[in-house]
């Protein structure tokens, strides 16, 4: 009678959560981010922007901003080179050195940080990352005459801080230009990519948002655009990058695991005790032999 | 001599013999709850937009370091019973718990690294809070190993008692390593500081809901169900080893 | 009849500076192998000065934890292989007294071996190690260490494979002492604002508060027979 009232107890406790679950587990939203593929990485589509991708890159062009983001995986361990060579192909201009260079750990590796100021239109923000015998380059280029933009990704300096707002400054400082160093009026907006801290003054603004140790950066002087969409639209796709868009195989694989973690753990006692039970019969056989 | 060798088979009887009623209908509930927490999480829960399917292995990664939590604690609880009363009983608790806790922090690790691969872009980065855990699996690796090295059954059972207590902090710092270094790109489901993370999710009330009847069952009925049998096996290992002996000697 | 507690605890701790003084064989090899240790470590990391101000920190305690392995190992085996350690467990004393002057030999001994340590670092790598706050940050850490190293090293001598398992056994308990010292020696050296590692500090001075109190504990379940 114990034993009943336990199992009603433990069934009763174990049931609870299950019909709970059961009736408030929702299904999935539905639309997940799409995903261009190429052969050798995917970058997810940014809606709204033109989509101009070939089989070997991933293209987005944003007219109204005369904006356009492009990733593409070159044959080269050369990062520097790999660089140039795709923002000639982006642009047709000659590379002049870098205005802002820096590297940043992210989680799959370190990257270079590139920003320059190719003509007088046109501004070019790269992220670039050596991948064994390939360079992945995420590059932004920006032809606005009128307008200047830069996008950056920082190491964090400061864990206490909330928002992008001490890496904006450094971002700031380093590029300099006519960009006024310090910019009032903190805003916060949410994006798709994530929550972003806004700067705005007169004729310049400047975006921040943090993920993981780092933040990114966008900066803005000239004609007043739409930052927000430039900025969104960049993060997208870097954090999107590191996103395998079909990953079920990766569950698949998971799942294995624990089964087989859990089967290696069942089979290691059922395999002690069969070992024993061989044993004893033997020490039985003998001590029956002797008596 | 005799008489003695067949008191010791007795023992070993009455270990083999049918197991208890409650470890019977523990055994059945922890199958048929582990296969409704995998209904649950794979097929009821919905698919999350960001991460795709892969998230759905948090449904295991999460509870399963609970899981070892709370077989780690058992083994605190078997060190400090066995040391304060020298029941063997307790010491073969305390190394069934380092046994289950080892296999559930494994899990636990590489679900980890399999969701990292199409989230991070890399199966390991050195995270603190992933080389934290890496570092308490090694821990309590050492344990079997340290108690394999011990000849001595007396010594082997007090001194492995003061480790496996002493392994807990391990344990302890992967749990609040964020409040040491905080530097982490570990997602932070519950509770807060989810500032740095790096893939984190949105715990939505359909997310904590299909979660906690996972957690509930491997914080409690997965570890002592499995432990329980554990315990058994050790018995009857010890005991059969007694006779072993004995037969020896004979 | 018990001896009085700190009679026994100095007693222990003056054997083994007599029997260091006269042998010298515990602070030379652990020096030897700290300086062989910094200079491969400078060797192989070839650092830039950016690079170095990162990396001192981690060098300088791995060095120092390899270093105390050393000679908790060597401490105990003397011991052991003398038949101290049975001479003491029989003698009317407190275990905790043994254990106590054993920890403080160590500690001594390792802390003698990382004062040394640092400004032969200020000069190979070109930082100034020589700072109160760092001493106290190393004096903290190799108390911990010491603290563990006894307890484990007791443990592991009279185990079968002996030497080779204290660093197995030794190693990830230590980590939080090599976290939080790390983190906090950065702190320090790099010029950062108090604040910003003194809570290391803290958190380095209370485990190891906690591991002294766990190992005065269950050092006595360790040696009894």
């Amino acid at each position: 009678m114990m034993m009943m009232k336990t199992a009603i107890a433990i069934a009763t406790l174990l049931i609870a959560p299950f019909a709970i679950g059961a009736v408030y587990a929702e299904d999935g939203e539905g639309a997940s981010t799409p995903y261009f593929q190429t052969t050798t990485f995917n970058a997810p589509i940014i809606e709204d922007w033109e989509n101009q991708s070939t089989d070997d890159i991933a293209q987005f062009h944003l007219a109204a901003e005369q904006a356009t983001i492009r990733t593409a995986s070159l044959a080269t361990g050369d990062v520097i080179a790999a660089v140039e060579s795709e923002l000639d192909a982006l642009t047709g201009s000659q590379v002049s050195p870098p205005i802002y260079s820096d590297k940043v750990n992210l989680a799959d590796g370190t990257w270079h940080v590139l920003a320059y100021d190719l003509d007088e239109a046109t501004t070019a923000s790269v992220m670039a990352r050596r991948a064994g015998e390939r360079t992945v380059v995420i590059s932004f280029v920006e032809r606005d005459p009128a307008a200047r933009t830069v996008v950056l990704t920082l190491a964090r300096t400061d864990d206490a801080q909330d928002d992008a707002g001490r890496e904006i400054a450094l971002a700031l400082d380093a590029i300099g230009g006519s960009l006024p160093s310090l910019l009032k009026q903190a805003d916060n907006v949410t994006l798709p990519s994530g929550d972003w801290v806004v700067y705005s003054s007169d004729g310049a603004a400047a975006m921040g948002m943090v993920f993981g140790n780092d933040s990114y950066v966008a900066l803005r002087e000239g004609a007043p655009g739409d930052l927000a969409a430039l900025a969104d639209a960049w993060n997208r796709t870097l954090l999107g990058f590191f996103i395998t868009p079909d990953n079920s195989r990766y569950l698949a694989l998971g799942l294995a695991v624990v089964f087989a973690i859990l089967g290696t753990l069942m089979g290691s006692h059922y395999w002690r005790d069969r070992s024993l039970r061989k044993d004893l019969a033997l020490l039985e056989q003998l001590a029956g032999e002797e008596g | 001599m005799g008489g003695k060798t067949k008191s010791t088979t007795l023992d070993l009887r009455m270990e083999t013999s049918p197991q208890p009623r409650l470890l019977r209908i523990l055994t059945v509930f922890t199958i048929l709850g582990f296969a409704g927490t995998l209904v649950l999480g794979f097929a009821v829960a919905g698919t999350d937009i960001q991460q795709g399917e892969i998230q759905r292995i948090f449904y295991i990664h999460m509870p399963s370091f609970f899981g070892a939590f709370t077989a780690f604690g058992l083994t605190v609880v078997g060190g400090i019973i066995y040391l304060a009363r020298k029941s063997e009983t307790w010491d073969r608790i305390a190394l069934a718990g380092v046994e289950v806790g080892l296999a559930f922090s494994l899990i636990n690790l590489l679900t980890g690294s399999i969701w990292a691969r199409p989230i991070w872009n890399t199966w390991w980065t050195w995270d603190p809070r992933l080389t934290s855990a890496a570092i308490m699996c090694l821990t309590y690796a050492a344990y079997l190993m340290l108690r394999a090295g011990i000849d001595d059954p007396g010594k082997r059972r007090a001194f492995m008692s003061v480790y496996g207590i002493l392994a807990f902090v391990t344990v302890l710092i992967t749990l609040f390593i964020i409040r040491i270094v905080p530097e982490t790109i570990h997602p932070v489901i519950v509770g807060a500081s989810p500032q740095n993370a790096q893939g984190g999710f949105e715990a939505t009330s359909g997310v904590v809901i299909a979660l906690l009847p996972s957690l509930l069952l491997w914080l409690t009925l997965m570890p002592i169900t499995i432990m329980w049998h554990r315990v058994r096996l050790e018995a009857r290992i010890e005991a059969l080893n007694l006779l072993k002996l004995q037969a020896l000697s004979e | 009849m018990k001896t009085p507690f700190f009679n026994c605890v100095t007693a222990v701790i003056s054997k083994d500076l007599r029997a260091e003084i006269r042998a010298r064989e515990l602070v030379s090899v652990m020096a030897l192998f700290a300086l062989l240790s910094l200079l491969v470590f400078s060797f192989a990391l070839e650092l830039d000065k950016g690079a170095r101000e990162e990396a001192v920190s981690g060098v300088l305690w791995v060095t120092l934890v390899f270093a105390s392995l050393l000679g908790f190992n060597r401490s105990m085996s003397q011991e052991r292989d003398q038949g101290n350690l049975d001479a003491l467990l029989l003698a009317p004393v407190a275990r905790t007294a043994i254990f106590v002057g054993k920890l403080l030999g160590n500690f001594i001994f390792t802390l003698i071996v990382g004062l040394a340590m640092l400004p032969l670092m200020t000069m190979l790598y070109g930082l100034n190690l020589l700072d109160g706050w760092i001493i106290l940050t190393e004096a903290i850490g190799i108390f911990g260490l010491a603290t563990i190293g006894t307890l484990l090293a007791t443990m592991t001598v009279q185990t079968r494979a002996r030497e080779a398992l204290l660093p197995i056994a030794l190693l990830p308990i230590a980590l939080p002492f090599l976290l939080t010292a790390v983190r906090a020696t950065k702190g320090i050296l790099g010029g950062a604002p108090a604040s910003e590692w003194q809570g290391a500090l803290g958190m380095l001075a209370a485990i190891s508060v906690i591991y002294l109190v766990l190992c005065l504990l269950l050092y006595e379940y360790i040696v009894e027979e």
